[in-house]
């Protein structure tokens, strides 16, 4: 293996470049160490998580729902219809339209870990994709719905929502945090 | 992007590839670079930009290190600055919410913090650029000067997100030269089939097992059961980990690239310390040459080997994450390894080779409890459970039911962990004299291969591979 060594470095450079080299890297790390300290603020802000109990996240997002149109479902339904066992996650909450022609759901998983919340997001995934082949060609109105999902992952809490308040409900699981 | 998913297999892969051999030699890093930013990008879109980050951050790091080298101090201080540096990120990202846990434990009010995910992949690139920065350091290596090779050493898709941890000196040639053909991309297609068989057909279904006795509660399975449920998790990890492994090493021959073996038949150590050469060796090397020799390793007095043993497994056991029982796991084989230098290693030598074989299978058993449970709590009441405290029965039909209704799987695994799995393998495909009806066997051998784990893949649910969340 070729060694390296001040010698054949040198060579390549040159003292003079070298030396202003030395200011560029020097320089740009430290740029770049800023900028990444900027960025974890940010992100700290803006998909952060919580470490509030999934029951007082779960309570907030449910005082925001329109009762009316949504109701509780039981672990059952989590099973059925997103194939997810609501006993694995450590918090798991599901409200969902009691017409059948109506697509409205609202979701919220908090998982164990990282490998839970990609298995989550993937299973909203597929049931939003499986809702919009039911309802295409027939309730234009209902796809459109599908099609402006709020799904959102903050830290380990995974959250859905179809409905016509979609973003209003996004905004109180946000706010919830 | 699961490796083992459809839009992998049938959209990414082939479009990588197409385009790979399409374009000029002189494009290639680049297309493989997109390439690999946009896979991650897939499964990360807020996470990418703090590797992109990260890699600009340790290619000027590098160059600085290296431009220094004259002047040792300067030298070193910029060395400490850029591991600092890495060591912080990975820790805010990875240990942050242990640290708020602990503390809220400790004291008597709730500090309230926010949570992040984890960034996938993020332990493997940052050891990777720790290894790149300590070499240039040692003079080892010289600093990359272009980013393009840079960017793609840390971000190649293929080992991006659960290694193998590929040294910079491994591969720095091959960054700038490498040897493509047509055999070496039917050789990393063969790897490619192996460990995706490995993932879907083996570690998958196994795992349902284990998922299925792990649900049951404490106090309402037997010691039998225990011990199902355990043999069931040492496969599900060693076929998901090690046929990632060999999925990152065949993606890596097909784009010319050459990766070390990650494992090495593990299950057939005779004593722990085999056990450790033999599984996710990049990791082993890792701490060996970037932690335990600069310690000291073994030439030092033996109080001192005993530390530095336990600081490198203590650390072994928090890479793979912020959880208590990951820390126990780690020193629970750093007590092992000591152990067997110290106290009973000569004698385990002299005992028959399958007294040797059970005794390290049995031990490893204990440490996946450590490993798959939630916490150490929850550890430790398994453990009772293995060794009779807490169960329902020593002996049970529902012991006997996950082992009869599995057996022919539990066979399968235990011939695929070790050197039979491949010399079955070996037998099915070149054991003709005439090399045409070899290649025609290998390739039905293998197409059939495929077929049976694309059955496996679109009939299961999702399954992430296990080790992304280190």
């Amino acid at each position: 293996m070729e060694q390296y060594t001040e010698a054949n470095n040198a060579g390549r450079t040159g003292r003079k470049g070298r030396s202003r080299s030395v200011g560029t890297a020097e320089v740009m790390k430290y740029v770049i160490a800023v900028l990444i300290l900027g960025y974890v603020a940010v992100i700290l802000l803006f998909t952060g998580g919580s470490s509030k109990p999934f029951d007082e996240v779960a309570r907030r997002v449910e005082a925001s729902l329109d009762s009316g149109s949504l109701s509780k479902q039981s672990g059952q339904a989590l099973k059925r219809y997103y194939g997810l066992n609501s006993a694995d996650y450590k918090g798991a909450m599901l409200y969902s339209s009691d017409a059948s022609i109506s697509v409205e759901e609202v979701l919220l998983i908090e998982a164990k870990n990282e490998a839970q919340t990609a298995e989550i997001r993937e299973a909203v995934e597929r049931r939003i994709e499986q809702r919009r082949n039911d309802f295409d060609g027939y309730a234009p109105e209902q796809v459109q719905l599908l099609e402006n999902a709020q799904v959102l992952v903050r830290g380990r809490f995974v959250f859905m929502a179809v409905s016509p308040d979609a973003e209003q409900y996004r905004t109180a699981f946000v706010k919830s945090l | 992007m699961l490796f083992s998913s459809i839009t992998f297999l049938f959209l990414f892969l082939p479009v990588t590839v197409l385009i790979y051999y399409l374009v000029p030699q002189k494009t290639r890093n680049l297309v493989l670079l997109i390439a690999s930013l946009f896979f991650y990008a897939w499964g990360e879109p807020v996470y990418v930009v703090l590797m992109i980050l990260s890699i600009l951050l340790n290619f000027f790091c590098g160059k600085d290190i290296g431009e220094k080298r004259a002047d040792p101090v300067r030298a070193k201080r910029s060395l400490i600055f850029a591991v600092v540096m890495n060591v912080l990120i990975l820790g805010f990202f990875k240990y942050y919410g242990l640290l708020m846990e602990t503390l809220n434990v400790l004291f008597p009010y709730e500090i309230p913090y926010r949570e992040l995910a984890l960034p996938i992949g993020i332990s493997f690139y940052t050891f990777q650029e720790l290894s790149y920065l300590i070499d240039i350091y040692r003079g080892n290596a010289k600093p990359q000067q272009r980013l393009l090779p840079f960017a793609l050493y840390i971000s190649m898709f293929p080992q991006l997100i659960a290694g193998p941890i590929v040294r910079y000196v491994d591969i720095e040639a091959q960054l700038l030269n490498r040897v493509m053909s047509m055999r070496k991309f039917g050789q990393g297609v063969m790897y490619f089939i192996v460990g995706f068989a490995k993932k879907v057909v083996l570690a998958d279904s196994i795992g349902a097992l284990y998922e299925q006795i792990t649900a049951l509660s404490i106090g309402s399975f037997s010691v039998l059961t225990a011990w199902v449920g355990c043999l069931a998790f040492a496969f599900q990890i060693y076929f998901d980990f090690s046929g990632y492994s060999d999925m990152a090493i065949g993606l890596g021959k097909m784009f010319g690239f050459e990766f070390r073996k990650n494992f090495q038949y593990p299950y057939i150590a005779k004593n722990i310390g085999e056990f450790w050469r033999r599984w996710h060796i990049s990791l082993g090397t890792w701490f060996r040459e970037y932690v335990y020799i600069p310690l000291g390793g073994n030439k030092c007095p033996a109080s001192r080997h005993l530390l530095n043993l336990l600081i490198v497994w203590a650390l072994t056991g928090l890479w793979h994450g912020a959880q208590w029982n990951f820390l126990v796991w780690g020193l629970y084989y750093g007590v092992i390894l000591i152990l067997e230098r110290y106290v009973w290693g000569r004698a385990l030598g002299r005992l028959p080779v399958f007294v040797q074989h059970i005794y390290t299978f049995v031990l490893v058993l204990i440490g996946w409890v450590f490993f798959f449970s939630p916490s150490l709590g929850a550890a430790m009441d398994y453990l009772g459970v293995m060794f009779g405290a807490g169960a329902s029965a020593w002996i049970d039909r529902q012991g006997f039911y996950f082992l009869l209704t599995h057996w022919l799987l539990f066979l399968l695994c235990a011939i695929g962990s070790s050197l039979r799995g491949m010399n079955i393998l070996r037998l099915l495909t070149g054991s003709y004299e005439s090399r045409r009806i070899r290649q025609i066997a290998a390739c039905v051998v293998y197409i059939g291969m495929f077929l049976v784990s694309l059955a496996f893949l679109v009939t299961e649910s999702f399954h992430p591979f296990l080790y992304f969340r280190f």
